[in-house]
């Protein structure tokens, strides 16, 4: 596997844990619970953002590997 | 009037009066009653019981006596809730038996306790060694409260210094195999994600018999048929492993990439990661 799709798999298993979370903060029951939910998916998503930045370069470097 | 009548008639009569009597002193007699408490009930009992077989020669005499010992135990009550000083003399004062860890062995002669009531009470109480025993006070109701040596108290996720994560209750969505739509509501729910979560889980809904939604919307199922296993829900594990894992990830980028800039920004990404997995490890997994 190359980086790019190591990179990618990890990508889309951020994916996933931000909208886990975010479900998990829909559902309702604690305040403070939800708050903490939510944090941590912007969190993600910020890591999300940067993984997603870099994988454009290497999709640049690499244009072989472009694609899904 | 026939003797028999006579009593069937004046029977039922103070059955109807001291039921009415007694609703006025409330529901104290009942709930852990005192000595006091206790003394009241017999003597209105008697009273009625006397009566309702003609053994008073003055019949009104002793509906004077058992409006006495029904209006005063009310009136005494509604004293009590009001000044402290009645309440002590109504509910008694509790007594400390144990305190430091030292038995008091004078307010243990007030309260009329030997030593082996004293060490009875307490493995009532799980505890058979005194020594375990920092304070322990004799309610008035004669139940003994004991607290605990701070090392012999059961471990709290507090002493233990483990952060935990706040839960409300969960809703029971479905009893008996019906669906409850109120507390679906109360969880932001429907019908519909129900039916979602049963397919999800194989089960139909007819076999359902308890389903319970807990705060992060996960699915606890018990069925009528006990021979089906229905898999517990592992969400929140499964999220929190894999957050663990994209963080290694993170970590083997960073180590692995030659691009400086690239190797920076894995690193920051694996920080925020971790950090990530901190302040979620006890709502994911305790």
């Amino acid at each position: 596997m190359t980086v790019g799709a190591q990179v990618k798999q990890t990508l889309a298993e951020l994916k996933g844990i931000q909208a886990n979370l975010e479900t998990f903060a829909q559902s309702g029951g604690n305040e403070e619970a939800n708050a903490l939910l939510l944090k941590n998916a912007r969190r993600v998503g910020q890591v999300i953002e940067k993984m997603e930045k870099r994988l454009s370069n290497l999709e640049f470097e690499e244009p072989q590997y472009k694609g899904f | 009037m026939s003797e028999w009548l006579n009593t069937l008639l004046r029977s039922a009569g103070l059955f109807i009066l001291t039921l009415l009597l007694v609703r006025l002193i409330g529901k104290r007699l009942t709930s852990r009653p005192t000595f006091f408490d206790l003394v009241t009930g017999i003597a209105i009992g008697v009273i009625a019981a006397a009566l309702s077989l003609n053994m008073v020669q003055n019949f009104t005499v002793g509906l004077v006596a058992l409006g006495v010992w029904t209006v005063f135990p009310a009136l005494f009550y509604l004293l009590g809730i009001k000044y402290k000083a009645v309440r002590d003399i109504l509910r008694g004062k509790e007594i400390v038996l144990i305190n430091h860890g030292k038995v008091l062995e004078d307010k243990l002669l007030e309260s009329r306790l030997t030593a082996e009531d004293l060490l009875g009470q307490l493995r009532k109480k799980n505890v058979f060694n005194f020594a375990d025993v920092e304070f322990a006070v004799l309610e008035p109701d004669g139940e003994l409260s004991v607290l605990l040596n701070k090392e012999k108290q059961p471990a709290t996720p507090k002493t233990l210094g483990l952060d935990v994560g706040r839960e409300s209750v969960p809703q029971t969505v479905m009893l008996d195999g019906v669906i409850m739509d109120e507390p679906l509501a109360a969880m932001g729910l429907n019908r519909r994600w129900l039916h979602t979560e049963l397919a999800k889980a194989g089960v139909a809904p007819e076999n359902v018999f308890l389903a319970q939604v807990d705060s992060l919307g996960q699915l606890y199922l018990d069925l009528f048929d006990d021979s089906i296993q229905v898999p517990k829900p592992r969400a929140r594990e499964r999220v929190y492993a894999s957050l663990k894992k994209c963080q290694a990830d993170c970590e083997l980028y960073a180590l692995a990439t030659r691009n400086p800039e690239a190797g920076k920004m894995y690193a920051e990404s694996a920080r925020l990661l971790e950090q990530a997995v901190r302040e979620l490890e006890p709502l994911l997994t305790r």
